[in-house]
């Protein structure tokens, strides 16, 4: 082994080490948002006695010891500062990601495994906000999220539009003229057809963008990149061999944010769900009413429910403190089933 | 010549070569720039005093083929980086040298035009490599060329399809040791004559010293040259590469006054133009 592998590999491991402890963090404000102010504690004391009987490894127990306190000390100063979290679906470094910084700067973006564990988790009190992606200018409905908002009792309390830039990220110090093969989810390999294309590289199908750069950064396969954001290329540590590799410049993903409480915020947006009796022009005599009060509708969307039937999802221009909006969504309630005023909230962009 | 198919005048039109907003084919066009891209502030801030003096394109190395290979060998991709970067800042487009035919689409997606170096002037896979990419192609002259071989390099780039190219003199291996390389300004009317692509001088490395670079461009705007590559440093005695020959964006300044000046004479004057007639002693 030569000097400059041993310091890859021990800056490796020190990396890994860096990111167990933002996970120890992540979990430790979890734990706190679950289990309220004086609600026990995490046997930290059990741990510690477990680890003054450790006598093999190199790390001594008395250096363990003080490791562990100072990381629980850490945990203890995060939890007391209140912090509101904000769950998003796939690893750090995802455009939900980006999109929660664009929505709120203080939040903190904790990662979930799918969109239910973000939306329960949300209803369970253990995230102040989630936020999920609804729909994709070139890829259009995220049709397992449209079925999580039907079910849902969460109000919505935000939307942002982002447009997505891909970058093409590899391993510290890997050279690019080696790549051949590229990891990414596989509408971000889509999105980059082109740009592999003409550079000769494989697109690999994996199940997540950020989820890629992970385990780019963890595995280290030969030869390989991965697409992702730039925040996922700060995060895992990788670099950017370049930015904005995406064919079309145009590809924008809106994001609603939900919440358990309904805010009490003045927006200029609102989103509905309703549905309608199996009649010919009941959808009809909905919009009508939207036109008559000359309201901008902004999207309707239907989307199969359970009961076979379908339920609509409508945006539109306007806030509902606003009194014409206010008696337009009472004639919506006679004339639909199921009515919900999902939430009147602002809209950023970031285009 | 015989074997020049794509390359010849007759049969063709003049080829004018669009990169952005500039025609290479059409006026004067002047590429100037570093030698080495050394850092995202030298490069920006000689762009801008290039940009500012009124040159067309930005030149900059980032992979360079040195001489020793002890000698600064370019950034590399973080190189190509700051060149669009640098691009983007002035809305100059970008050249910059390929010499690895594995480096061609990556080039590609950073600069505007691609430029094979008189040491790769006969690398036939690196000719191919760039013969099958949507960018132009600035080839220079090989030190040791004559022109029938520099046509046949420029004749292996059309042949593979891509037909935006452009050679570019820029000075022979004589026995002259005063001079880095002997500029062969008769080179520009006999390519003028031969191929119907626009022809590029390069009087930095033609000269190899900046005190002779001036007046060698007055000569090549006489001998009817499509345009320059002049290297340009803000501070020429610590450049990382070709010093000597750099020159400080002041003196470019006064070259390009006096070039477009040049220019615009020869082409607005009656007799030069040919509109009026030279007496000739019967």
């Amino acid at each position: 082994m030569k000097k400059k592998e041993l310091d890859l590999e021990l800056e490796k491991i020190d990396y890994r080490i860096l990111k167990l402890l933002d996970e120890r963090m992540e979990l430790a404000l979890k734990w706190k948002k679950l289990n309220g102010e004086n609600n026990g504690d995490y046997e930290e004391q059990h741990f510690i006695d477990q680890l003054n009987k450790r006598n093999y490894g190199l790390a001594s127990a008395q250096f363990c010891n003080q490791v562990f306190k100072s990381v629980f000390s850490e945990s203890h100063r995060l939890q007391s500062k209140k912090f509101k979290l904000i769950g998003f679906q796939g690893d750090h470094g995802a455009y939900s990601e980006v999109a929660a910084k664009v929505w709120g700067s203080g939040l903190i973006p904790i990662p979930n495994k799918d969109f239910t564990e973000v939306f329960e988790n949300v209803a369970a009190g253990i995230f102040d906000y989630g936020i999920v992606p609804v729909e994709n200018s070139l890829g259009g409905v995220i049709s397992q999220v449209n079925q999580l908002i039907i079910n849902t009792e969460l109000y919505v309390a935000g939307a942002v539009e982002l447009n997505v830039h891909h970058c093409l990220l590899a391993l510290p110090g890997s050279d690019h003229r080696e790549l051949r093969t590229v990891y990414s989810h596989t509408q971000a390999l889509e999105q980059c057809h082109h740009f592999l294309a003409r550079n000769k590289l494989e697109p690999l199908p994996y199940y997540d963008t950020a989820g890629s750069a992970k385990m780019l950064s963890e595995k280290a396969p030969k030869a390989a990149a991965a697409i992702a954001s730039k925040l996922a290329a700060e995060i895992y540590h990788l670099d950017i061999i370049k930015e904005n590799i995406e064919d079309f410049e145009r590809n924008i993903t809106r994001f609603l944010i939900f919440s358990k409480e309904k805010h009490d915020i003045t927006g200029n947006k609102c989103s509905i769900i309703f549905s309608t009796a199996h009649k010919a022009g009941t959808l009809f005599k909905v919009l009508e009413v939207f036109a008559r009060a000359k309201l901008n509708l902004t999207r309707i969307e239907s989307i199969p429910n359970q009961q076979g039937s379908f339920a609509f999802f409508l945006d539109f221009i306007g806030s509902d403190k606003d009194e014409k909006v206010i008696q337009t969504l009472e004639e919506v309630k006679v004339h639909t089933r199921g009515f919900r005023l999902l939430g009147c909230y602002e809209e950023k962009k970031q285009l | 010549m015989k074997n020049l198919k794509l390359a010849a005048l007759k049969s063709h039109k003049r080829s004018v070569i669009t990169v952005g907003q500039v025609k290479i084919g059409t006026g004067f066009t002047v590429i100037a720039g570093p030698c080495s891209v050394e850092s995202e502030e030298q490069t920006i801030l000689i762009a801008e005093k290039v940009r500012a003096a009124g040159a067309d394109i930005l030149r900059g190395g980032a992979f360079k083929p040195r001489t020793s290979p002890y000698s600064f060998q370019g950034l590399g991709l973080a190189g190509l980086k700051i060149l669009e970067k640098a691009s983007r800042i002035t809305g100059l487009p970008v050249i910059t040298e390929v010499i690895d035919p594995r480096d061609v689409s990556w080039v590609c997606e950073y600069a505007d035009i691609l430029q094979i170096g008189a040491r790769n002037m006969q690398n036939f896979s690196l000719l191919k490599e760039v013969g099958r990419v949507d960018k132009p192609v600035m080839l220079k002259r090989g030190m040791y060329s004559t022109l029938a071989e520099w046509l046949n390099c420029v004749e292996y780039i059309l042949n593979e399809g891509n037909m935006k190219v452009i050679p570019c003199e820029r000075g022979i291996r004589t026995f002259e040791t005063y001079t880095r390389n002997t500029l062969d300004l008769s080179a520009v009317p006999a390519l003028k004559e031969l191929t119907h692509l626009p022809v590029l001088v390069d009087p930095s490395h033609g000269t190899g010293k900046a005190s002779l670079i001036e007046s060698m461009s007055l000569a090549a705007v006489a001998a009817g040259a499509d345009g320059l590559i002049v290297e340009v440093h803000h501070n020429p005695p610590e450049a990382l590469s070709d010093k000597e020959q750099a020159l400080t964006p002041p003196e470019f300044t006064r070259l390009l006054t006096k070039v477009r000046h040049l220019y615009d004479y020869m082409h607005d004057d009656p007799v030069l133009t040919g509109k009026m007639a030279v007496l000739e002693e019967k």
